[in-house]
């Protein structure tokens, strides 16, 4: 497995996507921004490349002559997009509490870079993977549906949480009223939204394994 | 020892099926597998390198069902696909960098040797290799993690005839030793003629003859007469060409009647090949 996710990591990704996060990142700086488009750029921009990628390497037909099983074939490929989306996640914190401390006095009409909020982009991302992942391991080479669904669905839920955080009193209060200052709340919602991710994540991954068994190479 | 043994595997597709098809390889021998294009030629290959699920039978490497020892089965495995590549823009030694570390037993100081041996420049990107570079990279990859049984689709397509000697000389080295086995798909049957041990024919996904070389050679005869003594063989004939000179056709050996006012010759693999896809013709 190990094997596996370094020959992603190798051949894979290029280089151009482990820059990529600190660059998108650097958009959390934007006072008051949509911040959950910083982290749908991974969706957008990374995880389409790098399947287009596989698809003109060939890689499908690569990685399968290699001794490796197909489930851990699968494994590997959800690992590299939970790898990346975690890194852009991980940078666009940081960048995100360079934000807050810059601006300390902005009243923000979209959500804040709360620890709350990041559990809501952690949401974000389960759904892009439940979708993308499943999708993709229909053919295991075709990423075009795959990738218009899984970002519209992951935008579909920023918006509408977006729209929730404006029109509805109670999450506006929760994530840019008092409870954005309470790290119970904000660390809960950060967890719920961890697991949501991890549990959509999975779900993604047992059913693309199910589908690549099937897939004729 | 049988090194492949393919057993009554049958595929269906939506155009085209695999029809039963069996053959084995005996350990130390080059089996060609010739047929015309789209014959079944990879989509067997295939089957074997469990790449697609077969409908029915089995497919055994060295004893071993492939369908369950996949894994275990493809770290003895070598292969060579001529008109696939992967990862052109990598260079060599990147991509060596990578697929050695899936190998129980691989050998640095054989790939070394084989790199010499190959001429291979490792700073080349795949895409800068020639056609026939490409498939001594492969059986230098091949190689150097100890793979007993090679598979080689269509290995010598689109090289020169220089080029393609060079690697049909390579492969005889390869059995010298009676350790590795070799399955060679192509359609250039000459190649054939000059490296390999056992024929398997397959036509229409269906196999028309598996046997040592020569002796399948021999079931089959090249008949040419005029062609008023067309009509008492044609039944008989697998297919036939007639001109101002008379007729030509091939026929099965045991077929020949043996009073017929005909001339026989041995025909070569090319022949046998061309008259059974004019069969093929005649259906339609």
């Amino acid at each position: 497995m190990y094997n596996l996710l370094m020959k992603e990591l190798r051949l894979g990704v290029s280089p151009w996507f482990y820059a990529l996060p600190f660059v998108t990142g650097a958009l959390m700086l934007i006072p008051g921004w949509v911040y959950f488009v910083v982290t749908l750029y991974v969706c957008m921009i990374t995880i389409p490349n790098i399947f287009a990628g596989y698809k003109s390497q060939n890689d499908l037909m690569f990685t399968n002559m290699l001794p490796v099983s197909k489930k851990d074939i699968v494994k590997s490929k959800v690992g590299i997009i939970v790898f990346l989306e975690l890194l852009h996640v991980i940078v666009a914190v940081v960048f995100g509490a360079v934000s807050l401390a810059l601006y300390p006095n902005i009243e923000y009409i979209f959500f804040k870079p709360t620890a709350g909020f990041w559990g809501l982009t952690l949401i974000m991302l389960g759904i892009f993977n439940v979708c993308f992942i499943p999708m993709h391991y229909k053919t295991a080479y075709k990423y075009g549906s795959a990738s218009i669904v899984s970002i519209a669905a992951a935008f579909l839920f920023a918006a509408g949480a977006e729209w929730l955080g404006i029109s509805n009193a109670f999450v506006r209060d929760l994530f840019k009223g008092s409870g954005a200052d309470d790290w119970g709340i904000q660390l809960s919602v950060l967890l719920a939204g961890a697991l949501v991710f991890a549990a959509l994540t999975i779900i993604a991954y047992r059913a693309a394994c199910k589908r690549f068994k099937k897939v004729e190479i | 020892m049988i090194m492949l043994d393919v057993k009554n595997v049958s595929k269906k597709f939506e155009h085209f099926q695999l029809d039963n098809v069996s053959f084995q390889v005996p350990q130390g021998y080059i089996m060609g597998f010739i047929g015309i294009n789209g014959a079944g030629k990879t989509t067997t290959i295939k089957s074997i390198l469990n790449l697609i699920t077969v409908d029915s039978g089995e497919i055994q490497i060295m004893g071993k069902n492939v369908a369950i020892h996949e894994a275990e089965l493809k770290q003895s495995i070598g292969y060579a696909f001529g008109n696939v590549d992967f990862y052109t823009r990598s260079r060599i030694r990147t991509l060596t960098k990578v697929v050695k570390t899936f190998y129980d037993n691989w050998d640095d100081e054989a790939y070394r040797r084989y790199v010499r041996k190959f001429k291979l420049i490792e700073d080349k990107r795949i895409a800068e290799l020639s056609t026939g570079m490409k498939v001594k990279y492969s059986l230098a990859i091949a190689l150097s993690h100890g793979a007993k049984l090679l598979i080689l689709d269509e290995p010598t397509s689109g090289l020169d005839p220089a080029a393609r000697d060079d690697l049909l000389d390579i492969f005889r080295e390869l059995v010298q030793d009676g350790e590795i086995s070799i399955l060679f798909s192509t359609h250039i049957t000459s190649d054939l003629e000059k490296c390999a041990d056992y024929i398997t024919y397959i036509h229409e996904g269906r196999i028309v003859g598996s046997a040592e070389k020569d002796e399948f050679i021999d079931t089959y005869r090249l008949v040419n007469g005029k062609v008023e003594e067309l009509e008492g063989i044609k039944e008989r004939l697998i297919s036939h060409r007639v001109n101002s000179f008379g007729f030509t056709g091939l026929i099965r050996a045991d077929e020949l009647p043996p009073s017929a006012a005909v001339n026989v010759a041995i025909p070569n693999l090319e022949e046998i090949m061309v008259y059974y896809s004019k069969k093929e013709a005649a259906h339609v």
